[in-house]
Order: C-alpha cells, then structure tokens, then sequence
C-alpha cells in the first residue's frame, strides 16, 4: 500500500493544464497526505492546477486515507462527478458543500463542469486496494497471513495479465509473452474490453508493473539490468505466475479460445 | 472467483472440511481440530494404536488434492521452509518439529498428498493469553522468550516474517515456542526473500512499497523487530495495535504515515515507561534506525531490566513497592499537560517519563548518523530566548530517548521547521556529570506528549 496516484491529462483544463504548459501532471500522494485543486491564485495556492474559468480558485481537495480516499467539494453551487471508467457508467455525485466524501473506485475519473461542452477532468488511482486470499475465504481475515499484492480479478488490468500468462498457463510455450496486439486481439471478444486500444494494454502493463506488483528498481551495479524495461513483461509473466497471481482457473475469464485470435496463433505454431 | 471448468468447487469444499475427531494420519490419530488457515489445519492428535509411547503431538495438514500444480507448489514451498528449519536450526523456543511426511493412501480421499507436519504440541497461543487477559507477571517473561526465540533464530541467519501473537505458542511449562515458519527465510549475507504473503498488522513501513522481485519480497531481521514491538505493545494492552484504525488497512496506513515522518508513535499509556522505550526502538520508522536494536541487544535490556533493582513485573516484592510508589504519586498526578486527556486509571502520572526527539527536517530523519548539521539545541532555561549563550553542551539527534521529568506549559515560543509553534518544554536529564544536569527540549522536537507534572 503506498497511497493514490493522480493523474492530470494534457491541457485537461480547458486551453491550459496542470503543468505550465498544459503538460500532463502525475502526483503521488501517501496516506494521510491531501492534494488541493482548482484554478489556483497566490491567494489559495493549488497542487493541482486546473486552468479554466468555470472552476473555482479552490475547487476541492483530495485526502488519501486507509486505502481509499476522500474528495472534499468546495464549490457552493456545483457537484462533480467521480466517474468509474471500468464500472460500465458506474459514477458517485459528490453534492457542492461536502466533505470527505469516500471514493470506492480503484479508478476514478474526477469531473468538474464547465460552461462549454467539454468538461475538466483528471484521473485518481487508488491501488492499495485490499483483496481476501481465495483460500483463507471463511476464515477470520484480520489476523490471517494474506498476499501482500492484491489483484482486482474483475479488473481489465487482471484480464491484461491472464491473457499475458496465458499461452506459460496452457504450456503452449516457456519463453514467448505475447505482444500488445496478440493481446488487443485476444481480447477483443471479451464484452469488456470492446475498444480496448493498444496504448490502453500497455497503460495496465505499467499499472501491473509499477503500482500492483511495484517489480523491483533496476539496480545500478547488477550488469545487464539496464534493459530491464525490456523485460518488463516477461517479468510481470514470470512473478504472476511463482506467487501464484494468476492460476489455471483464472484462465476461464477469457473469450474462448476458438476465436480468430486463438486459432491464428494455434496455425502459427 | 468465476472458474466453471476450474479444479471445481465440490474438491474445495472437501479441502476445507475438517477431519473429523478418531480420523487417522499417518501413525496419529486426530483427537480434535485446533485451527485452520488458508492452507493448513492444525489437529491436537495422539499416537494411533500400536504405535505407543509417543507425546500428544499437533498435526499441520496440509493438502494438495484438487490443487492446481502452481498451487500445490506454494503450499510444498512452505512445507519445505518449515522443515528446513526445523532440521537446521531447533532451539528450546522454537516449537519443534517431530517428523514430516506426505499422505499416500488416507483414509480421506481430499487428503491424498497432503503434507503432514508433525509438531510439538503447544499448550496454547499468546493470542488466547492476551484475549484471555495476560497476568501481569508473566509479560515481560513472555516477551523474553519471544526475543531468545528470534535472538536464535537471527543467529542461524533466519528471519520468521509472520511474527504474531497467533504464531507465538507456549508449552506445558508456559514458555514461549515460535511457530509457524511458512513464510522463514534464510538470509544471505543480510537479507533473505519470503514469499509475498504476511499479516498487514504487523508490516514495518518499508514493507508497505516493498518491490516483488524474482524470490520474491526482501526481508531482513529488522522486520521481526518490528513484529516484536507491536506484539510488545499488545501484550500490556490486550491486544491493540500501537497504530490507530479500526481495520487492518487503516492502521496500515497509519503505519505509512509515521514511517514517512507525518504521524508521531502514540503508544498506550498502558505500556509501562521500561517497555514503551523498548517496544519503541523496535518500532523505529526504517530499517537502519531499527538495525541497531537487534534481538540479542533487546534481550540482553530486558535481561537486565528483570534483574535490576525495583523490576517490577515477575517479582512480588517489586510490584507490592511499585504500587506504594503509585499511590504516593497519586496526588501530584493532576497537571496533565493536556487537560481533555484523562488519564488512565491508577498510572502512576509524574514518574519520569522518555521522549523521543524528532527533527521536523526530513533528511535529518533518515541520515540516521550523528551529522552535526542534524544536531538539535537544549535550553538552559526556557524561559529566556532561546539564543547561543541559552544552550546547553549537549546537543541531540533526532530518534535519541531523553528521560524527562516535568515540563512547563509557557516557556520561549518555539516554531519548527513544519510550522508547529508551542510554547511548551519538557525538562530531560542530561548525562551523568553534565552541568547543569538537565535541560529544556522544546515540545516541538519531540511528537511525544507523555503526561508529566508541571516544574516547580
């Protein structure tokens, strides 16, 4: 557990963004730590700045606690969204005025209204989130030995990584790891993932690999480990796989095999 | 978990099912069901017949029917741990274990290819002791034994990696045996890898942004340590952790907050002032502030706290004069230094308590080295401004324990490098043979509120 990741997108706030100039911001916030956002002035200074007319100079905030965190609206007279993109339209109002409220979502997309049509936004994540082992379930948790690294299985990210597992789980191959394409195709039948682009599936390989499983700092002095970023998915197949992540079962999660993806690659063997 | 075509769920329950009292493994015969965990159960059994003359033993089955390989494998591996260990490094306060084997033909079909540990058959956990209500004589009896058990174990170059209350049992005699060593590692040179499995309560901070590597998490014998404070702290507190939170995650959090310098270690008044200092080095916020205070060094404090004059807890003449010094204290107890604080019941309120210095400059907290640039000041007199010719010789590092016996509510103002401004000093003792003998330490460079009488 090691708190939320906020992302800011390029020029999310109207002509301007975050950064100063309109360049994508990532801010990471530990337990207990809170992060403001809004316009911005010398006045209410902001971590987080969203640069557009219709948000407030300080427009809300967010506090990181448990595992989970909190989004305080500031506004008197606007509600902003907390949208789920992984929850099919899943969304929480938060009303002007209220403080704290908890944000469930491992992923949040925070929306701000503006007077155009297009709205401000940025992104929360929340990893830390924890998960009951399968085996300990029924037994009382709160003292009971669990992994240390939870995974979401109804998450796409976990599908990226079933899908990334799956040709070492079937035994078709100890080497090869599929690529960002054989994985876009292989999951392309899956009704969750319609649309999922290639720059999506590398985005859930990062997430997997830096904030779920955290794979360890490339270390300087060991030769070789420069190219690791290289390896990164062979990496994340391999841990999956030792700690027992992602298990044979899980490989009924997947569109069935019959499939064009499945049989291509079959033909190509 | 959705797995329609998967091992299947009817194995799972079976798995699970316990064994039902006069089932037999192996050569024992299960007399009844102690506990069970996610992939283990643990039977009280005794010798089957034709097979006398052997002790009660604990059984720690575990199956492997129905699992997928990779499954099974986890549940080999941990086996492996606990008998590696148990061959290579047994020791009085260790439990120990008797004999290992795999089940070919059971009775129960589940139970083909379970594992079979064969253990010593402890009289209970310290987690019943401490939900039972742990007399107060045996605490810091207990606690010895928990540091001789892992002061061995680090010795043999081992590190338990789920220390807890559950997995610190006693034998008929009521001495301490660790147990439950799935997750022991092996230390090369210093430091080992467990697998990613352990128990959120007991986490040391580092661990909480631990990387997964190819063995798995690094662990080293400070994180042991760690475990050893919070299971001091519950010991004199039935139970609660030092870290505030109603769930495991919450007091997770909590613990990253301190690790990461933003939250003081608020432990229970409950936890006298010997074992609060000692429980507090175990909980020192990272691995290097922690590695100094080994198990052996911690043993070697409580050893001669035990022996020293006054000790308290184990000695019936100790404790009959401490609680004549509590009733003596009673009456000057009232000058809490924060009024809507009531103190607990009977403490004894204006003994000298410890406080631990905190720098609010960040680097200065991780150097961990004597860096004169990370020195903090004491005050002559707190009550003049705190300028060179107001300071005393002496000077102090962030994580040092100063013993302090009173303080003052409105001396100098101080403002920190976070911004805290108080105008509250605690009067600490300074070496023997220092002049003046004690100094003021402004309440801002500590995150300690220990409840003190205010100064003559």
């Amino acid at each position: 557990m090691s708190g939320v990741v906020i992302h800011v997108p390029r020029g999310s706030g109207g002509a301007g963004g975050a950064g100063p100039h309109g360049d994508p911001v990532t801010l990471r916030l530990g337990p207990g730590e809170s992060a403001r956002f809004g316009r911005g002035s010398a006045r209410s200074p902001v971590e987080l700045r969203l640069d557009d007319p219709a948000v407030s100079r300080l427009a809300g905030e967010i506090r990181v606690t448990d595992d989970h965190w909190q989004l305080t609206n500031h506004s008197t007279t606007h509600s902003y969204l907390v949208e789920n993109p992984e929850g099919a339209g899943e969304y929480l109002r938060v009303p002007p005025r209220r403080a704290g409220a908890p944000i469930p979502f491992e992923f949040s997309r925070v929306v701000l209204p503006t007077r155009g049509d297009a709205t401000v936004s940025f992104q929360v994540f929340a990893p830390d989130h924890v998960y009951l082992d399968p085996e300990a379930m029924g037994v009382p948790w709160g003292n009971a030995t669990v992994t240390a690294y939870s995974l979401n299985e109804t998450a796409t990210y976990f599908l990226v990584l079933v899908a990334l597992c799956e040709p070492r789980l079937r035994d078709q191959s100890r080497v090869a790891v599929p690529t960002t394409p054989q994985i876009v195709d292989r999951l392309g039948g899956h009704p969750a993932c319609a649309g999922l682009t290639a720059r999506a599936v590398s985005s859930h390989i990062d997430y997997l690999a830096d904030e779920k499983l955290r794979l360890g700092a490339p270390d300087s002095h060991e030769p070789g480990r420069a190219d690791r970023r290289n390896g990164k998915r062979e990496e994340i197949v391999g841990l999956a796989l030792r700690f027992g992540l992602v298990r044979e079962e899980h490989l009924a999660l997947l569109p069935p095999q019959t499939q064009a993806g499945g049989r291509e690659r079959q033909a190509a063997r | 978990m959705s797995a329609p075509h998967g091992p299947g769920d009817t194995t799972e329950r079976d798995r699970t099912d316990p064994l039902p009292p006069g089932s037999r493994v192996g050569n024992w015969e299960v007399t009844r069901l102690i506990g069970s965990g996610g992939w283990s159960t643990v039977y009280a059994a005794r010798p089957a017949r034709g097979h006398p003359g052997r002790p009660d033993v604990a059984l720690k089955v575990m199956p492997t029917a129905g699992l997928a390989p990779r499954q099974a494998r986890r549940i080999v591996e941990s086996a492996r741990r606990e008998v590696e260990l148990g061959r290579r490094a047994g020791h009085p306060r260790l439990i120990s274990l008797l004999e290992s084997f795999v089940l070919a033909e059971p009775g129960h079909p589940a139970l083909r290819g379970a594992i079979v540990l064969v253990m010593e058959r402890a009289a209970g956990s310290l987690r019943e002791l401490i939900d039972a209500g742990l007399p107060e004589t045996d605490r810091g009896r207990l606690i010895a034994g928990i540091c001789e058990g892992l002061a061995h174990l680090h010795r043999s170059g081992w590190v338990h990696a789920d220390l807890k209350p559950e997995n610190v049992l006693l034998g008929a005699d009521g001495t301490v045996r660790l147990s439950d060593f799935g997750l022991a590692t092996e230390l090369t040179g210093t430091h080992g890898y467990a697998p990613p499995l352990g128990t959120l309560d007991y986490f040391p901070p580092e661990r909480w942004r631990a990387p997964l590597g190819e063995l798995g998490v690094r662990v080293r014998p400070t994180a042991d340590i760690w475990a050893l404070g919070v299971v001091i702290h519950e010991v004199f507190t039935s139970g609660c952790s030092p870290f505030p939170g109603a769930t495991p995650m919450a007091r997770g959090a909590a613990v990253q907050e301190y690790g990461a310098g933003r939250a003081p270690l608020r432990m229970d008044h409950a936890v006298p002032p010997f074992w609060r200092e000692l429980a507090a080095d175990c909980l020192a916020p990272t691995h290097e502030a922690r590695a100094p205070h080994t198990a052996e060094s911690l043993l070697a404090r409580i050893t001669a706290h035990r022996r020293g004059p006054g000790a308290g807890t184990g000695r019936p003449g100790g404790r009959a004069r401490a609680a004549v010094l509590a009733t003596a204290l009673c009456g000057i107890a009232g000058a809490a230094l924060y009024a809507d604080v009531p103190a607990p019941p009977g403490r004894a309120g204006p003994a000298p308590d410890t406080v631990r210095v905190y720098n609010a400059e960040r680097a200065c907290r991780e150097d961990g080295g004597r860096d004169p640039g990370c020195s903090l000041g004491l005050a002559v007199d707190p009550a003049l401004p705190y300028t060179a010719d107001n300071v005393v010789v002496t000077r102090v590092w962030h994580g040092d324990l100063l013993t302090a016996d009173c303080r003052t509510p409105d001396g100098q103002p101080v403002v920190d490098e976070e911004d805290r401004r108080s105008t509250h000093w605690f009067r600490v003792r300074l070496p023997p043979g220092s002049r003046p003998s004690t100094a003021w330490l402004p309440a801002v460079r500590t995150r300690d509120r220990p409840t003190l009488p205010e100064c003559p």
